[in-house]
């Protein structure tokens, strides 16, 4: 053994180099990062400002609160590699890379660690004309799917009804039964003995969670990937 | 010598699983007891309180990770599992809320990290903490004094983790892995830690011994280390930070974890207890200098491999890729020394459980660490990232190396306190076995599951497009490939893991109820002599 003054130099200085390579150097490079902001010409407000904190309301904070209550990080990712590191793009998980400016708004930025379900860090991409791109089947099955609301819903409930393979967990708790009433509800996702499964709040905003996803702006540390033909 | 002393002494001899090569004389009792002997029974006796508080609640952490950890694993290739007799719950009527519970509180997403967090904060840490607790004693040959501070120490930490293990379940999760927590749970583990630490740093103070052990290197290590990573990461999780930085920290404080503090624990334990069976010295101190600083000063830097490719600065990464190189050296130096100390003595592991549990923990230590190297390669990185393979190295570490190591350590430890003997010889091999070869499987396939899926979902080479016509490969394809693998370690891995879990913790409530041989004679795996 050391002498206890060396000993305890010696640890309390491994503590400071792994605290300050690995926490207090990155704090302070990351710390400064900004929204990217277009402001046009003659204009009095920004026509532009990516990552937006609007889109953070409360309806929005609460599903993500569903998504970790549940546990759904374990296996959904929120992440895009560049192509160097896997085919996520070619997946159709995004149009670029995910960079660190994405998620200054996140109050915990659920990166996830592991892949035992599909990528979402941007389920809910889509272009101008409100057209989703986000897909993870072969382009032609892909075309079948609408990932929309009632998708999510079906899934929720029991992900094997439109995935016959998912290992996914049924989540029938987000889900609740109700009189049918005036009539069955578009968004129900089982009919039985007179009575509809329709979601509750919980599932709702975990759905518009899902939707509002989408970090696919072009960013000028990581620009939209061009497609190239792979020959 | 005081009618005390005397008392005491029945609980001495047991020390005879130290040379199973020389047939064990009863023992002699009070007037031939040699100094040393009465001091180390004093001393055991003073540490029976709290290390014997930290035993069994550990052991009961133990049996509910693993039930955990099955639930856990069965619900990913049974997604709506539910288990037992189902014509009992709806005999009961209460076959709905036994669904319902299952479906919800028991789902991947939660008996995950709850099955994580009682395996690391319960099983691993209770364990690790009662075994230092015996070794700082043992080592700087002190009476724990005020043992009652540990105790209490040790119940506030246990609070923590029921607290933090039913809140997962129920759904409060912090959303950074093992470290999932809610703060009310962490603010019970730390205050509880507070009384175990500072009492354990307060005794080292006051050490009677200038010997040179590389063991109590280690435990001050560790005892420093944990508060700071866990407080830090705690406030630093808590407060407001630039986006990413919360999964920096929360990976800045895994790799402290697993390296500073099961790391440094676990090779305290091996340091002490390989050594003191076979009854010889250590190959080389200053091998085992080495090792100690390079794990040390590299252990808290190699973590944020998992982070490759990911929306974070890229020296990080860089940096933990080369100190997870340079930790080649601590860890060759490490294996060698073990190696060669044990060399010429593997013969007797047929003979003492706790050699047979700790060497083959250290053995375990050899893989988990070179693993975690190799992991860190980007060319290795690339097949690996985003699959369960790190699992299967925290696995390695957790369930391999540091549960082996302290499996012998109890096993050596729990006779000197209670004074009596390990009922049944049986019982120590079936709970070998099934550590052993459940343990493998469970690590062996979360790692070819890990490269079994990885080398499809990351290969930057594997053209997505053509695979899809060539062979129908979609994620769901390859998920349901990666099932097969899931079933069998819920089948095999932890089915035998946690038969094994059970019998070891009956086998010990019979120790605590002082059920077992006689004092004296330790129970080893074979007799001296007997052909194995």
């Amino acid at each position: 053994m050391e002498k206890p003054s060396t000993l305890f130099t010696g640890i309390f200085g491994a503590f400071i180099v792994s605290t300050t390579a690995m926490v207090l150097i990155p704090h302070s490079q990351l710390s400064g990062l900004q929204p990217q902001i277009v402001w046009e010409e003659g204009q009095n407000a920004p026509s532009e400002v990516y990552p937006s904190k609007i889109e953070h309301s409360l309806g929005h904070r609460h599903g993500e609160r569903i998504f970790v209550e549940n546990g759904c990080f374990y296996c959904h990712t929120q992440q895009v590699r560049d192509p160097q590191f896997g085919p996520d793009i070619e997946r159709g998980w995004g149009p670029r890379r995910s960079v660190a400016r994405d998620y200054i708004y996140q109050d915990t930025p659920l990166l996830g660690a592991t892949r035992l379900g599909p990528d979402f860090a941007n389920y809910g991409w889509r272009d101008a004309d409100g057209k989703r791109f986000w897909r993870n089947e072969q382009p032609a099955v892909a075309a079948t799917f609408v990932r929309d609301e009632a998708f999510i819903y079906k899934h929720l409930f029991n992900p094997r009804v439109r995935i016959s393979d998912s290992n996914c967990p049924p989540n029938p708790a987000l889900f609740e039964k109700r009189e049918i009433g005036s009539g069955v509800s578009p968004d129900a996702v089982k009919v039985e003995d007179g009575k509809q499964w329709v979601p509750t709040a919980s599932a709702r905003n975990l759905a518009a969670y899902l939707i509002s996803l989408d970090r696919s702006k072009e960013l000028k540390e990581a620009p939209v990937a061009k497609k190239e033909a792979k020959k | 010598m005081t009618d005390s002393q005397t008392n005491l002494l029945p609980t001495l001899p047991a020390s005879g699983a130290t040379a199973p090569a020389i047939p064990v004389a009863k023992p002699s009792f009070a007037p031939q007891a040699n100094p040393e002997s009465v001091e180390r029974a004093i001393i055991d006796q003073s540490a029976k309180g709290p290390v014997l508080t930290f035993f069994t609640t550990a052991i009961f952490w133990l049996i509910v990770s693993t039930f955990l950890g099955y639930v856990a694993s069965k619900k990913l290739h049974v997604p709506d599992f539910v288990p037992g007799p189902e014509w009992l719950y709806s005999l009961l009527g209460i076959d709905g809320i036994i669904r319902s519970i299952f479906d919800t509180n028991f789902a991947y997403g939660r008996a995950w990290p709850a099955y994580n967090t009682a395996l690391i904060y319960g099983w691993c840490s209770l364990a690790g903490m009662g075994v230092a607790t015996w070794l700082i004693g043992r080592l700087c040959r002190v009476s724990i004094q005020a043992p009652g501070v540990l105790q209490f120490g040790a119940w506030f930490w246990n609070a923590g983790v029921a607290i933090g293990v039913v809140m997962i379940l129920a759904g409060y999760n912090t959303g950074l892995e093992y470290f999932e927590m809610h703060r009310a749970a962490r603010a019970c583990i730390f205050l509880g830690y507070l009384f175990i630490g500072m009492w354990g740093l307060i005794l080292f103070r006051y050490k009677r011994t200038a010997a040179p052990y590389i063991s109590i290197s280690y435990l001050v290590a560790a005892f420093f280390l944990f508060p700071w990573f866990f407080g830090a990461a705690d406030l630093l999780t808590t407060t407001q930070m630039p986006g990413v930085m919360k999964n920096i920290v929360n990976a800045w404080y895994q790799g402290g974890l697993f390296n500073l503090w099961f790391g440094t624990l676990g090779l305290a334990a091996a340091y002490y207890f390989i050594p003191k069976v076979i009854n010889q010295p250590i190959y080389s101190y200053n091998l085992s200098k080495i090792g100690f600083w390079g794990w040390v000063f590299l252990g808290g830097l190699t973590a944020m491999t998992k982070l490759n490719g990911g929306p974070v600065p890229a020296y990080l990464v860089t940096l933990s890729i080369a100190a997870s190189i340079l930790m080649i050296i601590p860890i060759t130096c490490l294996a060698v020394n073990f190696g060669r100390t044990m060399s010429g003595h593997t013969g007797k592991m047929a003979y003492s459980p706790t050699l047979r549990f700790t060497y083959v923990g250290t053995v375990f230590f050899a893989i988990a660490a070179g693993l975690s190297v190799l992991g860190a390669l980007r060319s290795v990185n690339s097949f690996t990232g985003f699959t369960t393979w790190d699992y299967g190295v925290k696995h390695a570490m957790l369930i391999g190396f540091f549960s082996m190591v302290m499996f012998g350590a109890i096993y050596y430890i729990t006779p000197r306190l209670v004074g009596c003997e390990w009922l049944s010889r049986t019982f120590i091999k079936l709970h070998f076995l099934g550590t052993a070869y459940g343990g493998a499987t469970i690590i062996g396939l979360f790692l070819i599951g890990g490269l079994a899926t990885g080398f499809t979902l990351n290969n930057p080479t594997v053209d997505v497009s053509e695979a899809y016509k060539l062979r129908e490969f979609t994620f769901a394809n390859v998920m349901q490939d990666a099932g097969a693998y899931q079933a069998v370690k819920s089948y095999i891995g932890y089915t035998l893991f946690g038969v094994a879990q059970l019998i070891f913790a009956v086998h010990f409530i019979f120790m605590r109820l002082r059920i077992g041989q006689p004092a004296g004679e330790p129970t080893l795996l074979a007799n001296p002599g007997e052909a194995h």
